[in-house]
């Protein structure tokens, strides 16, 4: 546990954690000091000014809360008039050269410049003279568009690609209020995190080319997840919104705050790939390229299964847990062998140090704990004389070269389970569509042995079975998550002391020795 | 009334050259102040009462105290010649006509606080002066008062120029540091202080050319005769800037106490034309003004100034007759204000443009009264809350001339109702 | 102030001549940091070319081995970057307190009416160009004009006259 330290906040006792700066101590016990340059990822810049409260008996007696530490016995004056008043001053200062385009932005809704007016300002515009124009609309590459008279100077975004990326893109230049955030000519933005600046913005200053003018903000639901796009399992939320007459779409994903995992941010890969979760889906069960009934294609399979001499299992390294534990258990009951051989979802060299991962799977570390296999050679080795495949969202296309793919697609008939259409389901002779994880619930471990759980966000109009439930329909013994994870923990030793239904919001850490931790 | 401390060499032809130079003394305390201990300089600066002639008068002595003992890392020295305060230009006689003063001073007070390493901070505009200086310091390396072994002694010196190139804000010493560090010249947020993490992050002392250009006659003649000249709290001389409406504008070097009005008439020849005086501004373009009436009783030192509601600043006095639009004057400095805002603090950046934009206003007859309140408002709005004072700077004198010369923007404003009334 | 970020791309790519590179390379040392040379590195680019391109800011950088945007920042935040070529002859008019007072507005009427070019302007033949500058430190013989970096110190439109005709 943090030390704490006890200190006044308008006369009031308070305890709060030590070490910290008062923005952080104090907003964790739910009192709000107003910032907009201050990020902790980013530390103190102390630009903008609006954090100043006063300290009594202190020297000098205005401070930037984001630039004092907490310390025994301080007194923190934070309601008494003037600060009330600068807060009111500089709110004005902020918005007097503010344009106010509130309806064509699509910040308005989580705007800092909305929020605090309403509740650090709420007095009409004394500004009767010109504003400062500058430039609206600019590409700042890797789609991120600037609109420099929104901009407060905060200087977050050029930090974050000083301090954070080391690429250092953005610059503010000129002074004075002619000062305007900018990219070198030729120079733009160029680095995989470069979206997280759209976040950082604490006003519609930057926004995503991808996003933009695509919903209101306060229409989106959002829910909590984590990527799939790598093993770093970084934690999001899924904004999605299910328009009149439309079905339940997702429009962004944007990072979570997990300190022990992605801190605040997540690459602009993983953001992306929001994109595969609402195109390019598998919506009907197809038999043989021909549209069916899912009952009659689940049919269809088992008799399939009935007549294989031999099966193989392949199972996708972005399945959850409880997934696998399911699909164990079936094979286990049609005596089929399981392979995970996914090598093709490893991109060598692609990594780097922060969040990216060479593996973009979310939970390859599952195979090693449920004992799956997932070499090449194991491969092989199990479609050796086996006449059917029966994939599980796994696109072995990615991993086999073409020629063997085609040997092998020669020799067993595949029959596909999954989420997604791609040129190796279409080579299926039964395909059954299931929900993917935006839809489903589910445990995956990341590549640090993290273990995180999320829930579904996304519900659709025609919802897909979950992967277990079609699991089950083909003979599997698992009827739910919940069953797969009192399986889980009665046979994975590893997992013997872990309450899978109650994960904390920042995972737990599976290690050599995680009993420890989950005791701590 | 003059002295000749400071300027002693000044009105000797060729004392920029080492040769002439030294033949007036220049480089006589080394052997001095080596036979010391450097705390024993300190004690010395200490005692003579110099305060920093940069504008804010700190003791100079007591600053170099500030350094932490036993740091191992290195200890710079930055010489504040940005000298950027409108009505300022004394400096740049001590760098034109006597710039060797200026290193052996900065070799004595490297030895004190134990740098081996100083920067001159110079401003950009003194595109001709740079070269004179650069020239001196290359005549002190030829000679040996720089560089491996100061004067032969065992003590190891650089002195580098860097070159501001336009900004103001500069002269701010934090400001001044990241200039050196190659950044915008944003004034860093305080504390941490210079004196403990300075120039690359290390313990600096920054002190201006003509604190610095002191240390030569108090080491030379002892703290006794620098404290002869001027008051019991503000010690030696001055070199004062007089400009503005007099007949005999210049740089004068006096010791400090004197009656501002003596100056004015006595060294500065009176008012132009036989003008009435209708204020003063006794210490750069950012000391609140004093009224005709309130000059009769100020002296020149820190605690007069203090009483009467302004500073001493930076010692450049400025003379306002009755011939000056008060309200163009104001105009004339908030742009000053405006165009040198370093643009990092929202007060400062967004209030300063406001502020010139609503006096501009006023001054196409557009205004109103609501305007003059508002400007005295956002005075108070925009002062102590940045991370510097440049915007203090600003507000400070703009509210004296709101507050002492209210009438003249309300005759603006007055021809303004009647103008839009005949419309 | 006015915004100095649009910056002007001449195609051609920047190097320093030998006497600015050998400068670069003697002053570099003085410094514990290499982004310290930002400054002294643009001067010596306007030295060798009069003015500062795009090309010249990012060949700066990559000399140094720092952000193109750090440069950016530091050529458009020190407003004596001339970030544009200037005229044959660059005049600077201080325009405050001291100057103001002592009738620097004459002296800028002066030129716009009969040097035909306006502050912040090269004249199209490339003779002139002009700009009214915050403070030059000239207070006690203002109203100050600076011509190609030299001073002339109580300035009047006579005088500037008399100077020009020796400045064709």
């Amino acid at each position: 546990m943090a030390e704490k330290v006890k200190l006044f906040v308008n006369g009031q006792e308070v305890e709060v954690e030590s070490g910290k700066n008062l923005i952080d101590a104090i907003g964790a016990i739910g009192i709000e000091i107003p910032h907009l340059c201050y990020h902790p990822a980013l530390g103190a810049d102390g630009n903008c000014r609006l954090c100043l409260v006063g300290i009594e008996d202190g020297r000098p007696p205005l401070v930037p809360a984001c630039k004092t530490r907490v310390a025994e016995g301080m007194k923190v004056q934070l309601d008494t008039g003037k600060i009330k008043k600068i807060q009111q001053d500089i709110m004005e200062f902020e918005l007097i050269n503010h344009p106010i385009d509130c309806p064509v932005c699509d910040q308005a809704g989580e705007c800092k410049l909305q929020d605090y007016y309403m509740r650090y300002d709420a007095q009409p515009s004394r500004m009767t003279v010109k504003q400062v124009l500058k430039s609206k609309k600019l590409d700042f590459g890797c789609g991120v568009v600037h609109d420099q008279e929104r901009c407060v100077l905060c200087a977050r975004c050029v930090r974050f690609t000083r301090l954070i990326t080391k690429t250092g893109e953005l610059g503010i230049v000129n002074r004075t209020d002619y000062a305007r955030v900018e990219i070198f000519p030729g120079r733009p933005l160029n680095n995989r995190y470069a979206l997280n600046v759209v976040d950082l913005c604490p006003v519609g200053a930057m926004t995503s080319q991808d996003f933009r003018f695509k919903q209101r903000v306060w229409f989106l639901t959002k829910s909590p997840s984590i990527c799939h796009g790598c093993s770093k399992g970084c934690n999001i939320f899924i904004d999605h919104n299910r328009e009149k007459y439309k079905d339940d779409i997702i429009y962004r994903f944007r990072p979570r705050h997990n300190e022990k995992v992605n801190g605040y941010f997540m690459c602009d890969d993983g953001r992306m790939t929001y994109k595969l979760e609402n195109d390019n889906r598998l919506l009907g069960a197809m038999i043989d390229k021909r549209e069916t009934g899912f009952n009659e294609a689940v049919e269809a399979v088992r008799r399939e299964l009935s007549q294989a001499a031999k099966t193989v299992i392949l199972v996708s390294p972005n399945a959850s847990l409880e997934q696998m534990y399911a699909l164990q258990q079936f094979a286990g009951t049609i005596n089929a062998q399981v392979s995970g051989f996914s090598d093709g979802y490893i991109k060598n060299g692609d990594g780097d140090d922060f969040l990216i991962q060479d593996d973009k799977s979310a939970n390859r570390a599952t195979f090693h704990l449920l004992g799956i296999d997932d070499t090449r050679a194991g491969f092989d080795t199990a479609v050796a004389g086996a006449d059917l495949l029966l994939s599980f969202d796994n696109d072995l296309s990615l991993s086999l070269p073409q020629t063997d793919l085609d040997q092998l697609l020669g020799q067993v008939k595949l029959i596909t389970v999954g989420s997604r259409q791609n040129d190796f389901v279409t080579k299926a002779s039964i395909k059954l569509p299931v929900a993917s994880f935006s839809e489903d619930s589910g445990s995956i471990i990341n590549c640090d042995g993290r273990l995180q759980r999320y829930d579904a966000a996304v519900i659709k109009n025609e919802p897909m079975p979950s992967m277990i439930a079609a699991i089950n329909m083909l003979g599997g013994g698992i009827v739910s998550h919940q069953e797969a994870r009192e399986g889980l923990q009665a046979n994975v030793p590893k997992l013997k002391d872990i309450d899978l239904d109650q994960v904390p919001g920042d995972g737990i850490a599976l290690t050599e020795n995680e009993v420890a931790h989950v005791a701590a | 009334m003059q002295v000749k401390v400071l300027s002693a060499k000044f009105d000797i032809p060729d004392a920029n050259t080492l040769e002439v130079a030294k033949k007036h003394g220049a480089y006589a305390t080394l052997d001095k102040i080596f036979a010391m201990q450097p705390e024993e300089v300190t004690e010395i600066v200490k005692e003579s009462g110099l305060r920093g002639r940069g504008g804010a008068g700190f003791p100079t002595g007591l600053k170099w105290t500030f350094l932490p003992k036993d740091t191992d890392k290195p200890v710079y020295l930055a010489v504040n010649s940005d000298e950027s305060e409108p009505a300022t230009f004394k400096d740049r006689y001590i760098l034109v006509r006597d710039p060797h003063l200026l290193i052996e001073g900065i070799i004595i007070c490297c030895y004190a606080i134990r740098s081996h390493a100083a920067y001159i901070y110079i401003r950009g505009e003194y595109t001709s002066q740079v070269k004179v200086l650069q020239a001196a310091i290359d005549e002190a390396y030829a000679a040996g008062y720089l560089g491996e072994s100061v004067a032969g002694f065992d003590f190891q010196l650089d002195v580098t120029v860097h070159r501001g190139a336009g900004a103001y804000i500069c002269g701010e010493e934090t400001a001044l540091l990241e200039s050196v560090e190659g950044k915008k010249g944003q004034p860093r947020s305080k504390p941490p202080f210079p004196a403990v993490e300075g120039l690359y992050g290390c313990p600096t002392i920054i002190n201006n050319v003509q604190s610095i250009s002191s240390l030569p006659f108090i080491l030379a003649n002892g703290a006794a005769a620098y404290k002869a000249y001027g008051t019991e709290k503000s010690a030696g001389t001055h070199l004062f800037g007089i400009s503005g409406l007099v007949k005999k504008p210049g740089m004068y070097e006096l010791p400090f106490g004197l009656p501002i009005l003596d100056v004015l008439e006595q060294v500065a020849g009176g008012l132009r034309d036989n003008r009435t005086l209708k204020g003063i501004i006794p210490g750069g373009s950012s000391t609140p003004v004093l009224t005709a009436e309130e000059a009769k009783t100020v002296t020149l030192d820190y605690e007069s100034m203090a009483a009467h509601g302004t500073m001493f600043g930076s010692g450049g006095i400025v003379v306002l007759d009755d011939t000056v639009d008060i309200v163009k004057l104001v105009e004339n400095l908030i742009h000053f204000y405006h165009h040198e805002s370093c643009g990092q603090c929202t007060p400062c950046r967004e209030g300063l443009g406001w502020m010139l934009k609503i006096v501009q206003k006023i001054l196409n007859y557009e205004g109103t009264m609501a305007d003059i309140d508002l400007l005295l408002e956002l005075c108070d709005n925009i002062e102590m809350k940045t991370v510097c004072v440049l915007s203090a700077a600003c507000t400070m004198s703009t509210r004296s001339y709101l507050n002492k010369f209210r009438s003249e923007f309300e005759a603006y404003i007055a021809h303004s109702a009647s103008k839009h009334a005949t419309m | 102030m006015s915004d100095r970020s649009q910056l002007i791309e001449t195609g051609q790519p920047f190097n320093f001549d030998a006497q600015r590179d050998a400068e670069f390379e003697r002053l570099i040392k003085r410094y514990p940091s290499r982004e310290s040379m930002i400054l002294p590195a643009l001067w010596l680019v306007q030295e060798q070319e009069g003015w500062i391109s795009a090309e010249a800011m990012a060949y700066v950088a990559d000399r140094i081995g720092t952000f193109a945007s750090k440069v950016y920042e530091v050529a458009t935040f020190y407003t004596m970057y001339h970030l544009q070529p200037k005229g044959k002859y660059h005049i600077c008019v201080c325009r405050t307190l001291s100057c103001y007072l002592l009738g620097k507005q004459e002296i800028v009427d002066y030129i716009i009416e009969h040097l035909d070019v306006r502050p912040g302007e090269v004249r199209a033949d490339g003779l002139y160009s002009f700009e009214e500058v915050e403070c030059l430190g000239h207070c006690g013989s203002a109203p100050v004009v600076q011509i190609n970096g030299e001073f002339y110190e109580n300035m009047t439109v006579e005088k500037l006259e008399e100077l020009l005709a020796t400045l064709q």
